[in-house]
């Protein structure tokens, strides 16, 4: 049996992963020990691009979003200037929040429990009987703690505490994915600006966050895991809708998977979801009768059928290694709250180009698949996790086309899988080794 | 909502257009901000045991998961709710947890039917606990109620317990009271959620 490591062997910096990620294999500890959960919050929640929210979320000048960094507390914010900041919600006093809201307007926060209050750009500007600290003590020293690196993608805001990747521009950790959020991006409209979060759906997950990451680019279970939602679709509204090109023999079909380097990855759906009007083969969504007749009237057959195909989502699985997952037309958040416990927010998007009727099926359809699919596949995640509790049984299996010799690599790296395949985990385990293999210098600005 | 219904709703969502959502956000405005229910708004006692006998009936339905007389508690034309930021917002501008039309709480059902939707292998188990009810009739043909919930849940050995309020419009449907809309407000709307694969 591999021996479960420890401590401080797992802190030594000659420490290997090896024996735990192996080519076809992942050994249960890296999903259900609470050290390598904790390494994990540093080595790879602080110490690559994290996406932390959308820009969209802080439009006006004086607003924020509470989030999470790994275990950190943040607040995003906009100051009045125009500037985004990602502050740690800690008081530099004795640690209490500084902002106990989840979202907002607000300039300032004072701290409830002795009144010290910072500016929303993380500047401490008042103490109450400050005269009692002593003459060397200065307010500048009390600023919140920040997150130093920012960088925004598209509207798509991230930040990290490792120099080492800060000071590398974001689409270089990106690399090809960055062409794929622009795709995402095409398909609605082209112009993120325009692209707006309209809420979210957050599900709590009884499981380790890469049960969750690990289906991201899983392109082996919608048949079996939906087998209820494809089911259903068939009986109540016939076949050809929706999901069905998932149902039976996907390898041989056009989708494929691939590996996009730094962890990332994707699955397109998009030579199957568009063979044919993507909207008329959607399962009837509420209101879509009223939407579609609305539209025809006021801008003609030809772009309201337009505008409705971009309806039912854009066909691409992109995840952005570790937190970050387009699927439709929404994208999803994985924050890892502890070892067994994880927040998945699905965040839906609106768009400023397009009539309200189209926003409003556009949401409809984007709330269907978290409870018709997402609720089976949440239900599969626990199930997995609840087996890796079992000390005699290691491994977690992830090589499916790692022998059939069927992988192709591009001149770019971007290795080009069968949609089944496995690629996507064994991808993202080899950024995983490589990131928890050291240890960053990370810093508070 | 029209009761006169040409089309029919398991299959056909006209129904829902934008004068609907413009009832919906009013009515949960309603159910939110009525604070004082005066006498002459109260319905007669008849009426008033019919919709809540419904309204108990509903959640028994749901319990049992008697899911044919369950949907049948509801008017044809109907909305079943659960917004997913606290009070309800707009369901045009935000997303809900949930916001079905007949036709897609028929898909819900029979989701569950196949016996493949493994979120409810085995089926979850719930009681409901409804108290705290208000009525209150603004016109002939419909009653809006208010009423607190617990449900406990319980799947395998995990258990949990959600609570809120629920909003209420009840319609007569040819001298039977139905649900034309029922909105559930969970108390942590805006938090993560278990798995709600139940009826609320
Ligand atoms: S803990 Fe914030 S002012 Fe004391
Ligand atoms: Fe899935």
């Amino acid at each position: 049996m591999t021996r479960t490591p420890k401590g401080a062997e797992l802190e030594d910096k000659s420490f290997c992963w090896d024996d735990r990620v192996q080519p076809g294999r992942v050994h249960r500890s890296l999903y259900v020990d609470r050290e390598v959960f904790d390494l994990e919050q540093r080595r790879i929640f602080g110490a690559t691009w994290i996406y932390l929210a959308h820009e969209s979320e802080l439009a006006e000048s004086d607003t924020f979003v509470a989030r999470r960094l790994g275990p950190r507390p943040i607040i995003v914010t906009r100051d009045h200037k125009g500037m985004l900041h990602a502050l740690i919600n800690r008081c530099t006093h004795r640690g209490a929040a500084v902002c106990r809201a989840t979202a907002g307007k607000a300039r300032y926060f004072t701290c409830g429990y002795h009144g010290w209050t910072f500016s929303n750009d993380g500047a401490c500007v008042d103490i109450p009987l400050d005269d009692a600290y002593g003459p060397a003590f200065e307010k500048r020293d009390r600023n919140l703690g920040r997150v130093p690196f920012l960088a925004t993608y598209r509207g798509f805001i991230f930040g990290t505490l490792n120099p080492k990747k800060g000071e590398q521009p974001l689409t270089d950790h990106l690399g090809p994915a960055a062409d794929r959020i622009d795709e995402w991006i095409a398909h609605n409209g082209g112009d993120h600006t325009k692209i707006r979060v309209a809420g979210a759906q957050r599900f709590l997950v009884n499981g380790n966050w890469k049960c969750i990451y690990d289906n991201a680019g899983d392109g082996y279970h919608p048949e079996y895991s939906h087998q209820s939602l494809l089911r259903m679709t068939q009986e109540r509204h016939g076949e050809g809708m929706d999901l069905d090109y998932f149902a039976g023999g996907i390898d041989a079909t056009p989708m494929y998977s691939q590996a996009l380097g730094n962890g990332h990855t994707f699955i397109d759906q998009r030579p199957c979801m568009f063979e044919s009007s993507v909207f008329d083969r959607q399962r009837p969504q509420p209101g879509r009768e009223a939407v579609a007749a609305e539209l025809i009237r006021d801008v003609g057959e030809q772009r309201a059928k337009a505008q409705l195909e971009t309806v039912p989502g854009a066909g691409m699985n992109l995840s952005i290694f570790p937190s970050l997952l387009f699927i439709g037309n929404q994208f999803q958040v994985i924050t890892p709250l502890a070892v067994d416990r994880t927040d998945l927010s699905w965040f839906a998007t609106s768009r400023d180009d397009m009539p309200s009727g189209v926003n409003t099926l556009r949401l409809r359809t984007q709330e269907d698949f978290p409870m018709f699919g997402e609720v089976d596949d949440n239900a599969n995640f626990e199930s997995c996790f609840d087996g890796m509790a079992v000390p005699e049984m290691e491994w977690v299996d992830i090589s499916r086309h790692l022998h059939t010799g069927v992988e192709k690599v591009d001149e770019a790296g971007v290795v080009t899988a069968p949609v089944s395949s496995d690629l996507h985990m064994r991808s993202y385990y080899k950024e995983w080794k490589r990131l928890m293999s050291s240890e960053p210098e990370l810093v508070l600005g | 909502m029209n009761s006169s219904i040409s089309r029919d709703p398991s299959h056909d969502s006209s129904y829902v257009d934008d004068a609907l959502y413009a009832r919906l956000v009013a009515l949960a405005t309603d159910w939110q901000s009525r604070s004082v229910i005066k006498r002459d708004e109260r319905p007669i006692n008849e009426i008033a045991a019919d919709c809540t006998a419904l309204i108990n009936a509903e959640v028994r339905f749901a319990d049992s998961l008697e899911l044919e007389s369950w949907i049948a508690c509801y008017a044809p034309e109907c909305i079943y709710w659960i917004p997913a930021s606290y009070g309800g917002g707009d369901p045009r501008q935000e997303i809900t947890h949930e916001i079905h039309d007949r036709r897609r709480l028929e898909d819900r059902i029979a989701r569950i039917r196949t016996g493949f939707a493994y979120s409810m292998v085995p089926p979850v188990r719930t009681t409901h606990v409804l108290g705290n009810f208000e009525m209150w009739s603004l016109e002939a043909k419909e009653v809006r109620a208010r009423a607190n919930f617990i449900i406990d849940a319980v799947n395998n050995d995990r258990r949990r317990v959600l609570s809120g309020w629920i909003g209420y419009s009840l319609v007569d449907v040819d001298h039977q009271w139905r649900i034309a809309v029922k909105q559930i407000n969970l108390i942590d709307a805006d938090q993560p959620q278990g798995n709600n694969s139940f009826f609320l």
